[in-house]
């Protein structure tokens, strides 16, 4: 006979599963009298989430690394709607950083740490923008728009010089220059290369790709090329690379890739610098 | 006055209520004194004894509804302390731990919590109707206790229709849920208020019907008849003569409770409180003691009638007899005999029993100091004379083993509601209904019938 066609007999054995519970040890941790066994120095882990769709939550408000006591937070990433590649904090000066967190919170004078992951820029016509607007926050926008005047767009030193002299947070700034479309991060007209750096692009010659990138382009991974018309990125294929490792150009992905085809693009791209763009 | 008021405002709250006790006492002795003197008192007492004698059964139903009265409240704190405890333990988390030893005060705060609470009566509802629903349902569910034998002769009060007093006064208690909806105005308090009746009143059907087999075999409707006809071993419980009965039974009774999974009336994470929606403060308590209580009452009903009531699981008294021991057990020490020697018992005894014991625990423990090791072995000795006096009254009077078993098995059984509450999902209203009347209505009237064609044919066998 079989036994799940007894009735009530399912019933029975649910009560005995949670009758079984009463025994075994209890998961609650009394927690301002019992502490959970955790290491002293335990800050937690930092990790990005994603939502169900696979998409990543964070919005890249520099909200963390602004609050960041000790400015250990490197952030770089694009803006909620995918268009400008924003940054925050370089990875190679975290002892530099830190040192000046330091002397902050010992109450010694800070030097000024504007700073240009991109390549410094000539700050003078900065401050005389900031001068004219008389360093007022409330000037913001008036103050972004200026400097695109001058510099074309709105360099990371540039945003940070801005919050630093004037107050405002970056993040303000930044929400102001990714809010209004006619502000913009980057070089008009800038091209951007990305190559694929997973395994089986790599086994697909990826790498040999890769480095004739930096060969032709004068630049190595996440660097403009001397001239400012490429940048050279990585990307993720996920696996859908068939053949040849991924390369994409200004978004397009190339239907294959070899080193032939990375030399000639990148002199292409050199080559066809945009007008007034020249720098 | 304000010579009077001013001493009276630097009292503390507790010297506010002791001295006018204080006060009263000796106004009292006083007045008493007097009366004796004069020789007004032993008249009035005499009066008072007179009139108590003639009316000696209003006044034992009185002492015995106010007795259950009693008993209900610490019986109700102690199932929602069990209710606490269990369902947390199931739930792998500790429960209630804060107030006394391993949270046991726990529900008893909850009560005075309900106590202090504003009661509230909304605008709009039928007052009187409003006011007297809580103590319908909750005097329905006392008043039951009333027939219910704790043990040989503990009962509130002697009824030869027990069991149909039982069911009639337990089925009024629909009439305090119907007029907890109706008066409350508000339609889904009297939704809430129409669907508890429904279901109470579909299970009140197969929980009596369910009975009748009982009733059949045992020829009366008196339940500590029907107690003493299961003495003996367990194998003497109806449950083994009547299982299919017994099934409709403890399911009917959840359903009857307002348990999971039929807890129709108040289903906590689904809807609001049912008909209990516009109750509050003590009110809304006596509903929610009154669904405890009622727990208690259908586990000590079912304890009656199908598991042996105040008998035990053993005949005990053969097999001590056996060994040697007479019940009850008579000492055959005749302590007058004794003469002054009656005092060298606790001054010579005790101290004996605890120097014994301290040396015990300080061979065994030497870690401890003299002083440690006195403490506990006092506390030992302690414990071994009340468990010895306790072990000599639980086989000396039956009426203590009886309430003893009675309790144990009633309490088992309401763990038993309880570990069905932490397990079960709640059934739809209409597998509800459908169960009742489809399935259990026509079980209740099969196991009648067989039931009584049995008792026909071991009638015709035997005679």
């Amino acid at each position: 006979m079989r036994t799940d066609r007894v009735p009530g007999l399912a019933l029975v054995k649910g009560m005995w599963f949670a009758f079984r519970q009463v025994l075994r040890p209890k998961v609650t941790v009394q927690y301002p009298e019992v502490l959970n066994d955790i290491a002293p120095r335990h800050r937690g882990r930092l990790i990005l989430l994603y939502d169900e769709a696979g998409t990543l939550k964070c919005e890249t408000c520099f909200q963390c690394a602004a609050a960041c006591p000790i400015e250990c937070i490197d952030m770089g990433g694009v803006d909620t709607r995918n268009r400008y590649h924003v940054h925050w904090g370089p990875a190679e000066q975290y002892a530099e950083r830190r040192e000046e967190s330091a002397m902050r919170r010992s109450g010694r004078p800070v030097p000024d740490r504007t700073f240009d992951p991109f390549g410094s820029i000539d700050l003078a016509p900065l401050d005389a923008i900031l001068a004219a607007e008389g360093y007022r926050p409330r000037r913001s926008l008036a103050i972004l728009e200026r400097t695109q005047e001058v510099y074309g767009h709105l360099p990371v030193a540039a945003l940070q010089h801005v919050a630093h002299q004037t107050g405002a947070g970056y993040s303000e700034l930044y929400g102001i220059a990714s809010s209004y479309p006619h502000l913009r991060f980057e070089p008009p007209g800038s091209h951007v290369v990305r190559v694929c750096r997973c395994t089986q692009c790599a086994l697909l010659g990826g790498g040999r790709v890769l480095a004739a990138f930096c060969e032709h382009l004068g630049t190595d991974v996440g660097g403009l090329s001397p001239d400012g018309a490429v940048r050279l990125e990585t990307t993720d294929c996920h696996g859908e690379s068939s053949g040849s490792p991924r390369v994409e150009v200004d978004g397009e992905i190339l239907p294959r890739s070899s080193v032939e085809d990375a030399v000639r693009i990148a002199a292409a791209l050199r080559a066809n610098v945009p007008q007034g763009q020249a720098a | 006055m304000s010579s009077l008021s001013d001493p009276w405002k630097h009292l503390s709250t507790s010297g506010k209520i002791i001295l006018p006790l204080v006060a009263l006492l000796v106004l009292g002795t006083v007045a008493l004194t007097v009366l004796w003197v004069v020789g007004i008192g032993p008249q009035v007492m005499q009066g008072l004894l007179d009139t108590a004698g003639a009316n000696i059964g209003i006044l034992r139903f009185l002492a015995a509804a106010t007795g259950v009265l009693l008993f209900t409240v610490p019986a109700a704190f102690v199932i929602i302390f069990m209710e606490l405890k269990i369902i947390a333990f199931m739930n792998l988390r500790i429960g209630p731990n804060r107030i006394g030893p391993w949270g046991t005060l726990s529900s008893t705060i909850h009560g005075l919590k309900v106590l202090a609470k504003e009661d509230y009566t909304p605008s709009g509802v039928d007052v009187p109707v409003f006011t007297l629903a809580p103590a319908v349902v909750y005097l329905a569910a006392v008043l039951t206790l009333l027939v219910i034998p704790f043990g040989p002769g503990m009962l509130g009060y002697e009824m030869e229709l027990g069991l149909l007093y039982f069911f009639a006064v337990g089925g009024l208690g629909v009439i305090g849920l119907m007029m907890a909806g109706w008066s409350s105005f508000n339609k889904y308090s009297l939704l809430g208020g129409l669907r508890a009746a429904a279901a109470i009143i579909s299970y009140e059907l197969p929980l009596i019907l369910g009975v009748m087999g009982v009733v059949l075999l045992a020829g009366t409707l008196n339940l500590g008849t029907i107690v003493e006809n299961q003495s003996g071993w367990f194998l003497n419980w109806y449950a083994f003569q009547q299982p299919l009965a017994l099934i409709i039974f403890f399911i009917a009774a959840t359903a009857e409770a307002s348990r999971t999974p039929f807890d129709f009336t108040e289903a906590d994470s689904e809807i609001v409180a049912g008909f209990a929606t516009e109750y509050s403060g003590m009110r809304f308590g006596f509903f929610f003691f009154a669904e405890y209580v009622n727990v208690f009452i259908l586990s000590a009903l079912t304890v009656t009638l199908f598991l042996g009531g105040w008998n035990g699981l053993f005949d005990i008294d053969p097999l001590l007899e056996a060994v040697g021991i007479a019940t009850p057990v008579s000492l055959s020490l005749d302590i007058a005999s004794l003469g002054p020697w009656l005092m060298a018992i606790p001054v010579l005894v005790l101290p004996i029993l605890v120097m014994g014991l301290t040396a015990l625990v300080w061979m065994v423990k030497s870690s401890w100091g003299f002083l440690v090791s006195l403490i506990v072995g006092f506390v030992l000795a302690n414990l071994l004379i009340v468990g010895a006096l306790s072990i000599w009254a639980l086989f000396s009077f039956d009426a203590l083993m009886g309430i003893t078993w009675f309790l144990g098995k009633s309490f088992a059984l309401v763990a038993l509601f309880v570990l069905m509450r932490a397990t079960f999902p709640r059934v739809r209203m209409d597998q509800l209904m459908g169960f009742a009347w489809k399935w259990m209505m026509p079980a209740a009237l099969l196991n009648i019938f067989v039931t009584a064609g049995a008792i026909l044919i071991v009638k015709e066998l035997a005679g």
